[in-house]
């Protein structure tokens, strides 16, 4: 039984270890070219979840099909939220910054209270109680999906800044913001486009989680917190490194919660934080670039 | 200098002055009584956070206040007050515990008798010490935290169960249970939200397995806001045991209950404890097949009594959905207050608390005996009832005397 167990932790972790990654590669994203930390990143998310909410609900549409619709548009709302609030602010201090970030995560928390109210909604599909069993350990269909989906989306996003233009100047701006400018890129529409990209793989991964969970104003918080971690363990700005740490930190929850007592298992993925920060600042795999 | 001020130098009350003065008084004196009675009202506060992450359940609660209130004027108002009206001041917490305070302060100084809320067990533990402190009644609603009694204080009362009396009788009516269905419970796991109200029922739950002679074989308190729960149900699973009690508010309970439906979690039932969704109406409409014989011990009205059904349909009526239990208790703590208030026969704040203190209602629409108060200010025959969700409605099957339908106990799909 005990074998059991264990197998079920792992295959739990490791699927909701995609979902932390996707969330955390958006954050990356942005920290890597923008050098800002985006406290509204979880808010940004739940605004997603609830896109993909009423997009279901009122026109019917599948929530793995309304991310066609979902991520341009956050695509932009990313855009808009990089010109409008954030371009303006480049020149003040760092920790401005960091305070225009979450008072944005608190106008849309509230927002999203005062237009569709504090209760938990839920989006009931088809195959939202869909599952297999493997061995001895349960596999939720849409947990699958959802951490399938995000291994996609990073590597779809890992050749896109390899293969592309706008990939090769979004990693150039990201190693040396100076040169990448001086070598003619358009340095303020790359900023622009990585808010977007970011916002747009935050919205993705709020779409993945819908089908089997709850739809709140506040729902982005737990994310949030998980996504700076992983960022953390990954490296500030190393792309690759977030999905592997979201993977690193869904098991280590999954493992802590099925063999440690009480609720030690948020202990866990936090004291691997500060050992990290304590011993590899840099990260697990190297930092501060996108790579 | 005039008249006015010589008056006023001298510090007496001139002819003229005087004059005037019992002019006006003549004046109120003279209008008709009727008019005069009518005019009456007696302020009462409620503190609830009608805004912020409470609103929703908040807003129930006050639909039952607003119900009561609205048939105690309707029928002619507090009759030993010549027919005083009562209104509802609002107070707004936000469920912040400084907003509490400072609005419990301006409700009373705008001159209510008494104050009716605040929802949450943290706020109201602050709020009782504005009470206490301004000789206020203070009426518990839909807080369970044992300790907000405790401390010898005179003003607050708690009409509904608190923690223990809510762990420990739901238990006891689940073992009731599954000795008339000759199916023994002796190995317990609870899974519970790792606050207060979530570890105040787990230690209830742990400290009780003494009496009632079952072992605790798993606990597990989760933070609420884990999106995903399969390892810990796994570990109870592994720990097979008879009964799943579970202490929680909306998401993370459901995402329990379906959980374990995935995992075969092989257990006779799973028992909600003061659970915020399991006989909830909204949560069970949303997932029929889920919900479907799921138990919850939770305060709740009595299915058998006439009154219960009227005052529903007057609910219903009004507010054009099925009321809830946060609404029932709204509507039952106004009238504990009005029954005071008669007896009274004052809206002096002393008065009043003495006469709370010595209630004995018998006309109520609870699952209990009468509504009385002990000195600490619990209610002493307070008492959960025992709800299974059966064809998609939550009815009472425990304790006999209030039961509407007979429990489904083993519950087959929980079994593997």
């Amino acid at each position: 039984m005990t074998w059991g167990l264990l197998l079920q932790a792992v295959v739990s972790g490791l699927l909701l270890g995609g979902v932390y990654g996707l969330v955390a590669s958006g954050l990356s994203l942005i920290f890597g070219v923008l050098r800002i930390i985006n406290f509204a990143h979880g808010a940004v998310m739940m605004i997603g979840m609830y896109a993909t909410y009423w997009l279901f609900t009122l026109a019917r549409v599948d929530p793995y099909l309304s991310i066609l619709v979902t991520a341009p548009c956050f695509f932009v709302l990313g855009v808009a939220i990089q010109k409008i609030v954030i371009e303006p602010n480049r020149a003040a201090a760092e920790h401005n910054q960091l305070l225009l970030t979450l008072g944005l995560a608190l106008f849309l928390e509230n927002l999203a209270l005062v237009l569709w109210q504090g209760d938990f909604r839920t989006v009931k599909v088809a195959y939202s109680s869909a599952s297999f069993v493997v061995g001895d350990a349960l596999v939720e269909v849409p947990r699958l999906v959802a951490s399938g989906g995000a291994g996609l989306v990073a590597a779809g996003l890992f050749a896109f800044l390899r293969l592309t233009d706008v990939g090769k100047a979004l990693r150039a701006l990201a190693e040396e913001p100076e040169g990448a400018a001086l070598v003619g890129i358009n340095v303020p529409r790359i900023r622009a486009a990585a808010f977007g990209m970011g916002s747009a793989c935050v919205a993705v991964a709020g779409a993945l989680i819908t089908p089997f969970f709850y739809v709140a104003p506040d729902v982005g918080e737990s994310f949030n917190i998980m996504a700076f971690v992983v960022v953390v363990l990954g490296g500030m700005g190393n792309f690759v490194g977030a999905l592997a740490g979201g993977f690193i930190v869904g098991l280590a929850e999954s493992l802590g919660a099925a063999f440690l007592p009480g609720s030690f298992k948020q202990l866990v993925v936090f004291v691997i934080f500060v050992l990290v920060l304590l011993f590899r600042p840099q990260g697990l795999f190297g930092g501060s670039r996108v790579r | 200098m005039n008249d006015r001020e010589r008056n006023l130098s001298s510090g007496r009350v001139g002819r003229r002055a005087f004059l005037r003065a019992a002019g006006t008084v003549a004046a109120v004196a003279g209008f008709p009584a009727a008019l005069r009675a009518q005019a009456r009202e007696i302020k009462v506060g409620y503190l609830l956070p009608v805004t912020g992450p409470l609103a929703f359940e908040a807003g129930l609660a006050l639909n039952g206040l607003t119900l009561a209130v609205d048939e105690i004027n309707a029928s002619g108002g507090i009759k030993s007050l010549g027919g005083a009206t009562i209104t509802l001041l609002p107070g707004d917490t936000q469920n912040k515990v400084e907003l509490g305070n400072s609005e419990a302060s301006r409700l009373i100084d705008q001159g209510v008798v008494t104050i009716i809320g605040p929802f949450s067990s943290l706020v109201a533990f602050s709020v009782r010490q504005v009470t206490e402190k301004n000789r206020t009644p203070f009426l518990l609603l839909a807080a369970v935290a044992d300790n907000l009694t405790e401390g010898g204080l005179k003003y607050t009362f708690r009409m509904q169960p608190n923690g223990k009396a809510m762990s420990t009788l739901t238990v006891s009516n689940m073992f009731e249970m599954a000795k008339h269905a000759n199916v023994p419970i002796k190995r317990v796991a609870m899974m519970h939200e790792e606050g207060n109200f979530g570890t105040t029922m787990g230690n209830h739950v742990e400290a009780f397995s003494q009496t009632m002679g079952y072992e605790l074989v798993q606990r597990i308190p989760y933070n609420l806001r884990s999106p995903d729960l399969t390892s810990e149900l796994s570990k109870v699973k592994a720990a097979r045991p008879d009964l799943l009690i579970i202490s929680g508010y909306y998401g993370d309970s459901k995402l329990i209950a379906e959980t374990a439906a995935k995992l075969r979690i092989g257990v006779s039932a799973l028992v909600g404890l003061a659970n915020a969704a399991y006989s909830n109406p909204k949560f069970i409409a949303e997932n029929r097949e889920l919900t479907e014989y799921l138990f919850d011990g939770n305060y709740w009205h009595n299915p058998q009594s006439a009154r219960a059904r009227a005052v529903f349909a007057a609910y219903q009526k009004k507010f054009g959905t099925v009321m809830s239990n946060h609404s029932v208790q709204g509507y039952q703590v106004t009238f504990v207050l009005k029954d005071a208030l008669e007896r009274a026969g004052s809206t002096d704040r002393d008065k009043l608390r003495d006469a709370i203190a010595k209630t004995n209602l018998t006309d109520h629409i609870l699952t209990q005996e009468s509504i009385r108060f002990d000195d600490s200010g619990e209610g002493i025959n307070a008492t959960p009832a025992l709800i299974q969700v059966q064809s998609g409605k939550p009815v009472v099957v425990g304790p006999a005397k209030y039961a509407e339908a007979k429990p489904v106990f083993p519950v087959p799909k929980w079994k593997g």
